[in-house]
């Protein structure tokens, strides 16, 4: 398990590799550049300063420049924010992605997970059909209507929480829910689809026929198998709760990462691009990386290779 | 199909809910029009003013910012040697009074004796002259350089031909400013309003670099500084306890929040968060002015919207008859009336009507009877060579986001409707617009707007110069810029509106633009906030404001 998680690692720094080179060509090849803006600089003072950004170097000695800079874990100077470096921004933006992204997920398993095994067990009753509607219904509203919506409910006709920004843990219960209600319903029915199939299945038949207590049989034996696709799940899950935020970031005025992923892409600021992208990518690799471990554990099937 | 039924009856389900609870909340109130009146007053007696401010500003270093969020927090972060009341009029800042010389080139500038940095240190004529130098040297690539190109040597400074102590802006003693003019220019203060002209301190600035508009780093001569920057989240300022008026400032702090979202905008104002917005949704105006006609304010400013003609290629390369004939097509009032509802007037001229001490000159036809006008048109367009066998084909290009779209859109109708003319709306991403206009090759009809930087004719006139960076439609007059230089360099009076009407009268003859409206904000202002008047500049100055609560009940 231990060769397999360094073997992993081992692989990390080629995928960077190529994701950063992909992205840094793809961010200069897009038309248009960081130094446009609403006023049209005069000629001189437009070549002052792509002399200052290096910008009129060739491609691949900007790329050299960049790589020589990243290897110092230096992330550079923002195009759009002159005043603060994307090593600041990533590190005042994560930590809220981090706090919207994962209480999200963590309320969409919390409830998720029970409710799926509810659902499951008693299936094809009420209790079954008023989760799989809850579900159906939170996969069908996307977050961009829930979001407003939640606004005028909760903090315009009621004063019950802040419409939005920054302060105490009320102003995240909106983005949570907003973030959270569409991957609940997916972990939801994820949970009920995998525990109705593990109940089915003949070793289960197996542990009741030893005479084990149903409550036995359901925590040692149906509960670590149902679990699996969920497992699963979560890898590409987390990835996509954190760098998914962007409308609810906008929504709710929060000062995620997301946001400075999607305004550094259209501002062509190619720093703050990269450096996201670089930072998303590891994050994601991680995931990922935790996720098979953690397979293994639930299911002695997996053999690490 | 069964299965998209009941997706359908879900999400009815779930809004119905939320409908409820807000419908609930709504209570025995029949406005339906939540509006809290809550100002931000801490149990101390500390008054915090909220302003909704779009877009995050890219820096708050006066030399290098651009656009208006960050002109909105610059201009309560430092005071220039002279700055705006609301009513566009240039009135004393740091400089408590100035003499013209009788040619009208040497302006002698006296300082306050009192005014201070937010450190303590008295702000000195000799900082004036390194922040000048600062704004125009290469160095600082200030996108805001040619502002101050009226100063002596400016312009050679700015292409790196001399260096900038070269420049004519020299401290006669401690208290006393002097700045040469190449030529005299009637508009010079006024380029004195705008942030590219505010002090910055020098200790600061050499000792933090591009750090130096931090909180904690930043030394400013407003009646404000630095308190807190989160990026996309909001600038708190707090009182600068050492500037020259503090006694009479009565908002202890100002926070502008980056809400570029027009409806999360409102419902934050709505909710109490916000007590002034800088937008409104065009759908929620009507109700607005329904539920709190004394918060709306629509102010025109000094900015238009057109659309632009690149006359460097076919089609509209020599052909004014047919630039005329389009501008001749549009139903402005529909437009602003119908479409945009915002209150906005009608353009008919290069120059808005809010620019002060200055009536533009405008297209006669514009009160026209619409057949009239429309027959007029295609008659022009029928003799710049196109009819109903041989319509014109061409392009108009807009950004995403913004009103480009909405107007274009309806533009293209009109022109199909009156001309017959077979325009396609193209749409680029803002950065690649901006590179599509400013290389002015690909381009035909082109969404475009401005917002004057000074209040003064002359900061419409010179874009349309045929040397000017923003002239995206490639004209080039030398009538026009005849005219141009010349009023820009003759004393107000007679004579220089004569120049100024010539060269509008030229510009509108000639038609590379589509003069549609005057560019007018929407704010929503709290009743709580004294002391607000509305300005065609947009240069507000909280310490100008202060927060009284109003009697319960409301």
């Amino acid at each position: 398990m231990l060769a397999f998680t360094l073997k992993r690692l081992a692989g990390v720094v080629p995928t960077l590799f190529i994701l950063l080179t992909a992205t840094f060509l793809l961010v200069h090849l897009a038309p248009g550049s960081p130094l446009d803006g609403d006023r049209p600089m005069p000629a001189e003072i437009r070549a002052n300063l792509e002399a200052k950004y290096h910008l009129n170097e060739p491609l691949i000695q900007q790329y050299g420049r960049y790589l020589l800079n990243i290897a110092q874990l230096d992330f550079g100077a923002s195009y759009q924010y002159k005043d603060t470096s994307v090593n600041d921004l990533i590190a005042t933006g994560f930590p809220v992605s981090l706090a919207v992204g994962g209480f999200s997920l963590l309320f969409a398993l919390v409830i998720g997970i029970p409710l799926g095994i509810i659902a499951a067990v008693r299936q094809n009753k009420i209790a079954d059909y008023l989760a799989m509607g809850g579900s159906l219904a939170g996969i069908s509203v996307p977050n961009f209507v829930l979001g407003p919506l939640m606004i005028l409910a909760f903090a315009v006709y009621n004063d019950w929480l802040p419409a939005g920004g920054l302060g105490g843990w009320q102003n995240y219960v909106m983005p949570v829910l907003a973030l959270g209600t569409m991957y609940l319903a997916y972990v939801t029915r994820l949970m009920r689809a995998s525990t109705i199939e593990v109940l089915r299945s003949p070793f289960i038949r197996t542990a009741r026929a030893k005479g084990l207590s149903e409550m036995r049989v359901f925590v040692v034996h149906v509960l670590p198998a149902a679990l699996l696709p969920v497992v699963s799940f979560l890898g590409p899950g987390a990835a996509a709760v954190l760098t998914g935020s962007v409308v609810v970031e906008q929504i709710f005025g929060i000062p995620g990462l997301g946001r400075f992923f999607v305004t550094a892409a259209l501002n062509r600021d190619y720093t703050l691009v990269l450096g996201i992208t670089l930072f998303y990518g590891i994050i994601i690799i991680l995931f990922n990386l935790v996720v098979d471990v953690l397979y293994g554990w639930l299911d002695p099937r997996v053999a690490y290779r | 199909m069964h299965k998209g039924g009941r997706l359908r009856q879900a999400a009815k389900a779930i809004i119905g809910v939320l409908m409820l609870a807000t419908a609930a909340g709504c209570g025995g109130d029949d406005t339906g029009f939540a509006n809290r009146l809550t100002p931000a007053i801490a149990a101390d007696g500390t008054k915090t003013l909220r302003y909704g401010n779009q877009t995050e500003p890219g820096t708050l270093d006066p030399h290098q910012a651009s656009g208006v969020p960050a002109a909105n927090v610059l201009r309560d972060l430092y005071e220039g040697l002279v700055i705006t009341a609301a009513d566009g009029q240039v009135v004393p800042g740091v400089a408590e009074s100035w003499q013209i010389s009788d040619d009208r080139r040497t302006y002698t500038f006296h300082l306050r004796s009192d005014a201070r940095w937010s450190n303590g240190a008295p702000v000195t004529a000799g900082d004036f002259v390194y922040s000048l130098r600062r704004a125009v040297d290469p160095a600082t690539a200030s996108p805001y350089a040619d502002i101050h190109k009226p100063i002596e040597n400016a312009p050679a400074i700015i292409a790196g031909d001399k260096t900038p102590d070269t420049l004519g802006v020299t401290a006669l003693d401690t208290h006393t400013l002097e700045i040469r003019l190449a030529k005299p220019t009637p508009y010079f203060l006024q380029t004195l309003t705008h942030p590219s002209s505010d002090p910055v301190y020098e200790p600061a600035v050499e000792q933090w670099r591009d750090s130096f508009t931090q909180p904690g780093h930043a030394v400013t001569n407003g009646a404000y500084t630095m308190a807190a920057w989160r990026v996309n989240e909001r600038i708190r300022l707090k009182r600068n306890t050492h500037y020259w008026n503090n006694a009479d400032t009565a908002i202890d702090q100002v926070e502008f929040y980056p809400i570029e979202d027009s409806n999360s905008e409102l419902s934050r104002y709505q909710a109490g968060g916000l007590d002034w917005a800088v937008t409104v949704p065009p759908a929620d105006t009507a109700r607005i002015k329904r539920h709190i006609p004394d918060q709306y304010h629509a102010v025109p400013t000094i900015g238009i919207a057109y659309l632009g003609l690149n006359v460097r290629r076919a089609p509209f390369a020599n052909n004014r008859k047919l630039r005329l004939a389009l501008s001749m097509a549009l139903d402005r009032e529909i437009i602003t009336d119908k479409i945009l509802r915002g209150d906005q007037p009608t353009l008919y001229s290069a120059v808005p009507d809010s620019v002060r001490d200055y009536s533009p000159v405008e297209y006669d036809w514009q009160d026209w009877p619409d057949d009239k006008r429309q027959a007029r048109a295609r008659e022009l367009y029928h003799e710049a060579g196109y009819s109903e066998e041989h319509p014109l084909h061409a392009e108009y290009l807009y950004p995403s986001g913004g009103v480009g779209k909405t107007l274009g859109l309806v533009a293209v109708a009109m022109w199909r409707d009156v001309l017959g003319a077979n325009i396609t709306p193209v749409n680029q991403e803002w950065k690649v617009y901006l590179q599509t206009a400013r290389q002015g090759y690909d381009t035909q009809i082109f969404w475009g707007g401005w917002i004057g930087d000074y209040d003064d004719p002359n900061t419409f006139f010179s874009i349309f110069n045929s040397e000017a960076a923003l002239n995206y439609t490639g004209y080039d007059s030398p009538a026009f810029d005849a005219a141009q230089e010349a009023s820009s360099h003759t004393p107000n009076g007679v004579k220089r509106t004569a120049l100024m009407h010539q060269a509008e009268t030229q510009l509108l003859h000639d038609a590379p633009i589509i003069p549609v409206f005057v560019y007018t904000y929407h704010q929503l202002v709290k009743p709580y906030v004294t002391g607000y008047a509305p300005s065609a500049l947009g240069n507000y100055y909280t310490k100008n404001f202060d927060i009284r609560p109003v009697e319960a009940g409301r």
